[in-house]
């Protein structure tokens, strides 16, 4: 596995596709980091695929007469798009199988959540698909929050963040759910961690994932500037540091083993990624919450200290 | 043909098989286990050539059974009670996709308080869901309406999924003859089904079950829905005359029993039917035109039979095993909402509630029920709705209610 | 807009109006055009949903009246009031779109001290100085209440926006007029139509095609237009297309990105990660000038 892992199409950050098969004109808002995400997920896996989704900002990709895919969807519910997938993949293998469609005709299956969805209302059904081993690919576009409804707090919101529903000089009081160990724990053939602002890295799990089968899932770290409060410009700098500080460690979970992709060598210290959005403005005005800036920032070094 | 005894279960389990449905999703729920167990049974002897399986949860369930229907496989599930509303969302979701398939409900009660016992409130839930609705009075019909229901779903006119539903621990669990259809007779019947467009190839991409923007593209699909179930009343009509032909059994939409020459009729749904028929021919022997009237097909409602059959009628007496709780029984507003305006429409529509969770209904109460339906009919007055319930039953209730009292009392003096 | 309407409606309330104030929400996101509506009477307002009619019309973003699909203009007729966020006056707006109503403007360029003019207290003044019955206190009040979550300097800008447009316009107070309530007498007919039954093929919710996307015109919600410099592009070819997250730049063969205006969003992610600093950020009026100046020339 990870010789042919090591193949890589995307070496380097000129491998990527110049071209893109995603259609413009969707309804996400200016800047979105979760469709700059999808858009590069779905330029590696190519225009055969089913994408099952879940209630979410991704919802609004396909409004009546207007779809961006090349390739197929269906919109289920917020709970269960990997019963959706399973529905669509077993469907498939069974056409397969009867001799009813040529090999050809076939599709991936892959699940499109939001985190609302991943973490919270339909982590039961992903995790029954991936005990059932379902042939399928799930990805997460993480916002941090039920951003289609106005970013409430959802299960992926991170500590102290304001969001609509904690509104407090402390911001969200829970702690981000750690989906990622979650998954792994229930040992499906692929787990990873990717941002929209690491495209070569995301090109990478993303191809080393299809070619794979099993249950494979990616959590998309999405900078969102509506729900995060930033300039919408401002969508790779806030990914891209979101890595370097840290708080999104880019790792893999792969024959029972977590790596990380990526490991900062000097992490630049956290605060630089949370004073660039508004979602966490309450952490420096009108004065500083040292305390809980410190403890964020202590929590990413243990997080560190543990993965080293 | 081979005539044997099967549980309504059986029957449902049988009818799946001999449709050559290609995919179960499956849950399990008290009382329709036994569904899925048989159809897994089968599986797993390489008896039948099907795939099952089995999801954490009604909701997944329908989801998985409307996106492989979607995909282009037929597909056969089964539930009960809670978990019918447990899966409510995606059932009314996956009629919208138009996607066919046939669900088994196995009537149960509705928590609170949790029941096993059978009445038909659940299933009254996805009334308006774009499901279709066969509802079963004997294990033959089980078994036959689930090879109709397939016939009706996936026609073209219509493209539907569809409940075929039975009554719990009446039919579930209860023994009868049935004419089990051989497999090429009931191929001959219901011929492989044709996704046509709306299925998932890599060659043909579709979005399917998209959002739309305002109240006029909403309004159209929803009506197009709601169009294509009413079709299903004269592809019904059809395909239960081609079963009649080809199997000998009639599965009218509406079942009338002696009600050509009826002043009184009794209407309603399910397997307490059989009795209600025992109860017209006792009534008959004491001299009184009493028939019945059985909707089979409740989703499309066929309301120009229902008409017809009753017109002219002086009383009819609506038994529902089933209470939408402040309106009253289900099937007496919605069959006065039918007859309202008819110039011949019978005078008098008693309401009677029965039945729930379970309770019988004793051959006595049927002759009373005539008997009030037959007198309000000729006084011209209403009566108030009636709920089915003896001085004995609330004896016995209140010797319960004194233990859950007095032990909450003794507690508290402690 | 919806600030600007609910600045409106609470300047009305205060002014002893029942009012009816909403914004029009759709699929739209954050950047995407907005409507927003409010109706005002001395009687309780029965009437309800999307204004048909409108008596007064507030354009905050003028590269949207021009285009048809944008319908700023559905329903309007020659007694409707237009008040357009823009930077050129009114005459060139009555030429340009064939009006014979009263058109006017308010400038967009901010105070001597301001990063950029706070145009929905701007808009909400003018708008009810127009209106002849809200008074200056009515509508500095509405101003404080509905911005009470910013920042105080944030909400004296914002109150001096718009009692500055409120007296700038006090030439026209009054102008606007009260639409007339809808005959039942005679009446236009609706002309319902027999739904016809319909195969599944085109009557389920389902796209049968692939990327029909691309006719939504999503550059109409760009404010500010992402410019390629081909002098200092060096045709890396992948950075500004990949991090587009609309995928709305592609790269000719020989690598030269070119990015598609009709769905462009402006969210200038691309000025941002471009490496040579080779695409500007140009505010979309000054963009749409160049055209139509290279155009004519």
């Amino acid at each position: 596995m990870s010789e042919r892992a090591s193949e890589t199409a995307f070496r380097r950050m000129k491998d990527l596709p110049s071209t893109h098969l995603l259609g413009a004109g969707t309804a996400t808002c200016a800047g979105c980091g979760g469709l700059q995400a999808i858009h590069e997920i779905y330029d590696v896996l190519g225009e055969k695929t089913i994408f099952v989704n879940a209630a979410g900002c991704m919802t609004l990709l396909s409004i009546y007469p207007f779809t961006p895919f090349r390739g197929s969807w269906l919109y289920t519910a917020m709970a269960c798009a990997p019963a959706g997938a399973q529905g669509v993949r077993d469907a498939l293998d069974i056409l397969k199988d009867k001799g009813r469609i040529p090999a050809e005709e076939d599709l991936r299956v892959v699940v499109l959540t939001g985190d609302g969805a991943a973490y919270g209302m339909g982590l039961s059904s992903t995790s029954a698909a991936i005990d059932r081993d379902l042939d399928f690919l799930y990805i997460c576009y993480d916002n941090e929050g039920y951003g289609n409804t106005g970013q409430q707090s959802s299960a992926g919101t991170p500590h102290a963040a304001r969001t609509s529903t904690h509104r407090g000089a402390l911001g969200y009081p829970g702690f981000k759910k750690d989906l990622f160990s979650i998954w792994a724990a229930n040992r499906p053939a692929y787990v990873a961690t990717v941002t929209g602002a690491e495209p070569v890295d995301l090109a990478r799990k993303v191809e080393k994932a299809a070619a794979m089968r099993g249950p494979r899932l990616l959590i998309a770290l999405s900078p969102c500037p509506t729900g995060w409060s930033y300039e919408p410009k401002d969508s790779v700098e806030i990914g891209r540091l979101a890595v370097e500080t840290g708080v999104w460690p880019l790792k893999e979970y792969v024959d029972g083993r977590v790596v990380h992709t990526r490991r900062p060598r000097k992490r630049v210290p956290v605060e630089e990624y949370l004073r660039l959005q508004g979602r966490f403005a309450h952490l420096f005005e009108p004065e500083r919450n040292d305390a809980l800036l410190d403890e964020i920032q202590a929590r990413v070094d243990a997080y560190w200290e543990a993965a080293d | 043909m081979s005539r044997r005894l099967l549980t309504g279960n059986g029957a449902a389990a049988w009818g799946a098989r001999l449709s050559d449905a290609d995919y179960v999703p499956a849950f399990p729920i008290t009382p329709q286990t036994e569904i899925i167990e048989t159809i897994g049974g089968w599986i797993g002897r390489g008896e039948w050539d099907a795939r099952m399986v089995t999801l954490e949860s009604e909701h997944s369930m329908v989801a998985a059974a409307g996106a492989a229907a979607a995909t282009g496989v037929r597909v056969f599930t089964a539930t009960s009670s809670q978990g019918l509303l447990h899966a409510m969302e995606m059932v009314y979701t996956v009629a919208g996709w138009r996607a066919p398939f046939v669900m088994v409900n196995v009537s149960r009660g509705v928590s609170a308080p949790i029941t096993l016992g059978s009445d038909h409130t659940d299933v009254m839930a996805a009334r308006d869901s774009g499901f279709l609705q066969i509802h079963c009075s004997t294990c033959q019909e089980v078994v036959d309406s689930v090879l109709l229901a397939y016939r009706v779903g996936e026609d073209a006119r219509v493209r539907l999924p569809v409940l075929v539903n039975l009554d719990g621990f009446h039919l579930s669990f209860t023994r009868e003859p049935v004419e089990v259809p051989d497999i090429e007779a009931a191929r001959g019947f219901l011929p492989a089904f044709d996704p046509g467009e709306l299925r998932f190839l890599a060659s043909k991409p579709v979005s399917q079950a998209v959002a739309v923007l305002g109240g006029g593209p909403y309004s159209y699909f929803r009506y197009e829905t709601h169009l294509a179930a009413q079709n299903a009343v004269a592809v019904y009509d059809e395909a239960a005359s081609d079963f009649e032909a080809r199997f000998g059994r009639s599965h009218p939409a509406v079942e009338a029993y002696r009600s050509e020459d009826a002043d009184v009729v009794f209407y309603m749904i399910g397997s307490f039917a059989t009795k209600a028929k025992d109860a017209v021919d006792r009534l008959r022997d004491a001299g009184q035109a009493v028939g019945l009237v059985r909707p089979r097909l409740l989703r499309p409602y066929p309301v120009e039979s229902i008409r017809a059959l009753l017109a002219g009628k002086r009383g009819v007496a609506v038994i529902d095993q089933n209470l939408s709780l402040g309106k009253g029984g289900v099937l007496h507003a919605e069959l006065a909402s039918a007859l309202y305006g008819c110039p011949d429409a019978p005078r008098t529509l008693a309401s009677f509630v029965g039945g729930l969770g379970g309770r019988e209904i004793a051959a006595e109460e049927f002759y009373e029920m005539a008997r009030v339906t037959r007198e309000a009919a000729e006084s011209g007055r209403t009566p108030e709705p009636r709920l089915l319930y003896t001085e004995d039953e609330l004896r016995e209730l209140r010797k319960l209610q004194g233990i859950a009292v007095a032990e909450r009392h003794d507690t508290g003096a402690e | 807009m919806k600030t600007a309407s609910r600045i409106l409606g609470s300047a009305f309330f205060r002014e002893g109006f029942e009012v009816q104030d909403a914004p029009r929400y759709g699929a739209e996101r954050r950047g995407a055009p907005i409507f927003a509506y409010v109706r005002a009477a001395r009687e309780p307002i029965h009437e309800r949903g999307v204004i048909t009619r409108p008596d007064l019309v507030v354009v905050a973003d003028d590269s949207l009246v021009s285009v048809a699909a944008a319908g700023v203009l559905v329903g309007a007729s020659a007694r409707t009031v237009m008040l357009i966020c823009s930077n050129d006056d009114a005459a060139v707006w009555r030429e340009r779109l064939g009006l014979d109503g009263p058109v006017f403007t308010l400038a967009c360029e901010p105070a001597p001290d301001d990063e950029v003019r706070f145009l929905g207290a701007a808009s909400a003044g003018a708008a009810s100085r127009f209106t002849g019955v809200i008074g200056r206190e009515s509508l500095e009040h509405a101003i404080r209440e509905e911005l009470q979550d910013l920042r105080p300097e944030a909400v004296e800008r914002n109150v001096g926006e718009g009692l500055t447009a409120f007296d700038e316009m006090e030439a026209h107070a009054g102008c606007l007029s009260e639409g007339t309530i809808r005959s039942a007498e005679a009446y236009e007919d609706p002309n319902w139509v027999e739904l016809p039954f319909e195969g599944v093929e085109i009557s389920a919710p389902d796209i049968h095609g692939a990327a029909t996307s691309v006719q939504v015109r999503t550059g109409l919600w760009r404010t500010m237009r992402p410019v390629i410099d081909y002098d200092r592009c060096n045709r890396c070819s992948w950075i500004c297309t990949t991090f587009c997250p609309d995928s709305a730049i592609h790269a000719d063969a020989d690598r030269t990105p070119r990015i598609d205006y009709d769905n462009c969003k402006g969210c200038l992610v691309c000025v941002a990660v471009c490496p040579p600093h080779a695409i500007a950020a140009v505010p979309e009026q000054v963009a749409v000038a160049a055209d139509s100046e290279e155009a004519s020339t």
